[in-house]
């Protein structure tokens, strides 16, 4: 027996010196948790700022030029520290409790990724002086973003810069989650009784490693090109601009499928938690996930469809991208028949997790008709992108945040949320969302243009911002009372059980919160042990 | 309400009239009408089952605590929500390929246009090489300006791009500096417009009237305000326009001088 610990000292009792050089996976997880989210509200915020000024056509508020920065910087950091960012905390947190292990495989690694990430931060904030605006949009497409004077980019460097770290941190993390899930499970925990938010994670990360080092070549060719003079994409000189949407999308559009993969995982915990029952199809599910990680690098060109690429290439992806709506199927079929002869507690994560289900079939269902170009070709880069891909990651995505911040809360933190607090924040999210946008795929049927400051002063486009904006005012303030939710149970909820839902899963049969070397003892995994009962075979 | 009635012309306005108002737009009518059917269908299909379960196995203390453990998956239904979806998308794929192929084939006898963007605006080129460009800001101040008047053709860099009804126009599109694109809104096409290269698309509008061509491709400050007035006209009037017998078919004579400096103007765009 090794000597017992000094008593537990909770992770939120630890001194600022102990926060910078932690290598605790929790703590770890924690910084990337608010980190993620301080970005989201900052991201947010600036969401509201660019409703307002499209509240009425006409310039109102906003000079285009700031409209132009607020898009390109809510973009990027919705995409690259809430969406990619956030998993990273839960995956941080989770995975060693989930397997049974005591850290990840490789600590200090972990905690460079994290710092790489602040790194990334302040970059990002660097982008707030004036002067030092970015305003490529969150694609950086050269030949705007290269040259200067024309079009008024901004900084292309500080984009750069944000690709590389964030980059960096996505891959010191990939490597470390994947050994750690390889090489530190508990005997009697395999392949198909893992959790199915490993599973999302695992898929996730392989994507991150196989696909970050293509987007971080393109942004360095950008690099080049806009401060060395380079010609990778001027096609003055032999570049080509199509190269670099080429490499960027290679990375970019599976990064969808890194978002929303551990969302997935996400919605099955919390669903087969509180429906109190198996999640219906497990293999099926699994198979689902990396079959969906897989076909994903194949199908990138979907964004390219008016770029000018061979029409042979579009009919290809076009196949490609709608075969991904199968395995995508397959996982909301079975959620929905998990919900059979269960017995379903409404709590304030079920409700989140059901939300970001039936949310997330209209953001698929609005997906397929984009992967075909015959289709496609009357609204691409209009607002029914926009409205597709919010229904996406706007809701499929945060919903599932919100739902999991609220399912683990207890454990991270040893308290209760308010239970009333956070369903009303549930309703007042899923009002808001979806008066935002349903009215953004309408609008863009009628052919509004995206990442427009202004348009014309068509009758039925100005109603239909109108509601975009009551609705973007109503959506916050359900984030709002969603964050006092957790707050509030932080500071001052009851004392939360070990197991508060009941679940199955490793995790759960930790003190809450766990103690800073997880597992006194290695866990005995009992021989048909499944995380949620799933796993009888 | 003007919301419903908005989402009632928008998506479901399944009795419109047979006659064609643009081309290719009458082929992106049936692959959206397709679409819209099938995923209300299958929106119905997962959420009327979803509610219903919702609503019946909640969670009773002391009546249903626990869900149905032995209930955990069943290879039949697992298969055919697998092969169901399958034939759906490969259905949709397929019937999208075809009609792709006839969009973006241009018919015969269409007139060529030639279009040049640049930052922000388009230089249009007719067969007989007249041209007419459309430009929204030129210089980078800061413009506030009344909705109704961003949006208007002035006349001098803003001129009207009038076109014939009912002939096909095959438009070659190429930039001059940045990536634009080129969207014709009841055509119903997008084509972007990227420098060192030559890209086309075509369309047909059979309907005179005015409408509207945008930029899609986000081009730097002024992107909002990259756009174009198109104007239909019956064929005699616009070969009327073509050869110069009418400087503007609003005919106004005091516009005759305007037209003709802009001519200039165009040229020194086009260098």
């Amino acid at each position: 027996m090794r000597e017992a610990l000094p008593a537990h000292k909770p992770w939120f009792a630890a001194s600022l010196w102990e926060w910078i050089f932690t290598t605790d996976h929790k703590k770890i997880g924690i910084m990337y948790g608010v980190t993620s989210t301080l970005f989201f509200i900052v991201a947010g915020l600036m969401a509201l700022g660019m409703r307002l000024e499209l509240f009425n056509p006409g310039a109102q508020y906003l000079k285009p030029e700031t409209y132009n920065w607020f898009l390109t910087v809510h973009g990027a950091v919705i995409l690259l520290w809430w969406a990619i960012g956030v998993w990273a905390s839960f995956a941080n947190f989770l995975i060693p409790l989930m397997i049974g292990a005591r850290d990840v495989a490789f600590p200090r690694l972990n905690a460079l990724g994290y710092w790489m990430f602040f790194a990334a931060s302040v970059i990002a904030l660097l982008t707030f002086i004036p002067g030092n605006h970015i305003m490529t949009m969150w694609t950086g497409y050269p030949p705007l973003s290269t040259m200067e004077g024309v079009g008024f980019a901004g900084t292309t460097a500080l984009f750069v810069f944000i690709w590389h770290l964030t980059g960096f941190a996505s891959i010191a993390g990939a490597v470390n989650f994947i050994t750690t899930v390889i090489s530190m499970r508990q005997p009697g925990i395999g392949f198909f009784n893992l959790n199915l938010f490993i599973h999302g994670i695992m898929a996730a990360n392989v994507i991150q490693l196989l696909g970050v080092p293509s987007v971080a070549g393109a942004v360095t060719m950008l690099f080049l090109d806009t401060y060395l003079k380079t010609s990778f994409f001027d096609p003055a000189r032999g570049g080509d601009p199509i190269l670099y949407q080429n490499l960027f999308w290679f990375y970019s559009h599976p990064a969808v499928y890194v978002m929303v993969l551990p969302a997935f995982g996400i919605i099955s915990e919390v669903v087969s938690a509180f429906a109190r029952k198996p999640i219906f199809g497990y293999k099926s599910m699994v198979v689902a996930i990396w079959a969906i990680a897989l076909v994903g690098f194949m199908v990138w060109t979907h964004h390219m469809f008016v770029s000018g690429i061979p029409d042979w290439v579009k009919i290809l992806m076009s196949y490609t991208t709608l075969l991904i709506a199968v395995p995508t199927g397959i996982k909301i079929f079975n959620w929905v028949a998990t919900l059979y002869k269960a017995a379903i507690d409404y709590k304030t994560p079920m409700l989140y997790a059901l939300g970001a289900i039936l949310m997330f079939l209209i953001g698929g269902l609005t997906g397929i008709p984009l992967g075909i170009p015959a289709f496609d070709i009357a609204v691409h880069d209009s607002y029914f992108v926009v409205g597709h891909f919010h229904y996406v990651l706007g809701m499929a995505v945060t919903l599932s945040a919100f739902a999991g911040f609220f399912y683990w809360w207890p454990k991270v933190t040893g308290k209760m949320y308010p239970e009333g607090l956070g369903k009303l924040s549930f309703w007042v999210v899923l009002i808001g969302s979806n008066l935002l946008y349903f009215p953004q795929l309408v609008i863009g049927l009628m052919g509004m243009p995206r990442r427009y400051y202004d348009y014309p002063p068509i009758e039925s486009w100005v109603t239909l911002h109108h509601l975009q904006t009551y609705g973007a005012f109503i959506l916050a303030f359900g984030i709002l009372l969603a964050l006092i939710a957790l707050i509030k149970g932080a500071l001052s909820g009851e004392k939360a059980p070990n197991n508060p839902w009941m679940s199955n899963s490793l995790e759960w049969r930790l003190p809450s919160p766990p103690p800073p070397h997880n597992f006194d003892e290695p866990p005995k995994v009992e021989k048909d042990y499944c995380p949620h009962g799933y796993c009888k075979f | 309400m003007k919301f419903l009635a908005l989402l009632l012309i928008s998506g479901l306005a399944f009795a419109g009239e047979p006659e064609v108002i643009a081309r290719p737009y009458d082929l992106w009518d049936i692959i959206y009408k397709i679409w819209l059917v099938i995923t209300v269908i299958i929106y119905a299909v997962v959420a009327i089952p979803s509610l219903y379960f919702m609503i019946k196995y909640r969670y009773k203390p002391g009546e249903r605590e626990m869900g149905d453990q032995e209930h955990e998956g069943h290879w039949g239904l697992e298969a055919l929500w697998t092969i169901i979806p399958l034939i759906i998308v490969l259905y949709l794929a397929t019937h999208g390929f075809a009609l792709f192929t006839q969009m973006r084939k241009p018919p015969e006898n269409a007139m060529e246009l030639k279009v040049t963007a640049f930052a922000w605006g388009w230089i249009f080129q007719y067969p007989n090489g007249k041209m007419v460009v459309a430009s929204a800001i030129r210089d980078t101040e800061d413009n506030k300006c009344k909705p109704e008047d961003c949006y208007k053709v002035d006349g001098a860099l803003q001129q009207y791009v009038y076109i014939p009804a009912g002939v096909p126009i095959k438009a070659v599109l190429t930039s001059q500096d940045v990536i634009h694109s080129f969207y014709v809104q009841p055509a119903g096409v997008t084509q972007d417009m990227v420098p060192g290269r030559t890209t086309y698309t075509w369309f047909q509008i059979n309907k005179p009237g005015e409408y509207w061509i945008f930029c899609r491709e986000y081009c730097g400050q002024w992107h909002s305000r990259m756009f174009a007035k198109l104007k239909v006209v019956p064929k005699e009037e616009f070969e009327k326009w073509l050869k110069g017998e009418v400087a503007d078919l609003d005919h106004e004579a005091k516009k005759l001088e305007i037209a003709n400096i802009d001519e200039k103007k165009a040229q020194e765009v086009v260098r």
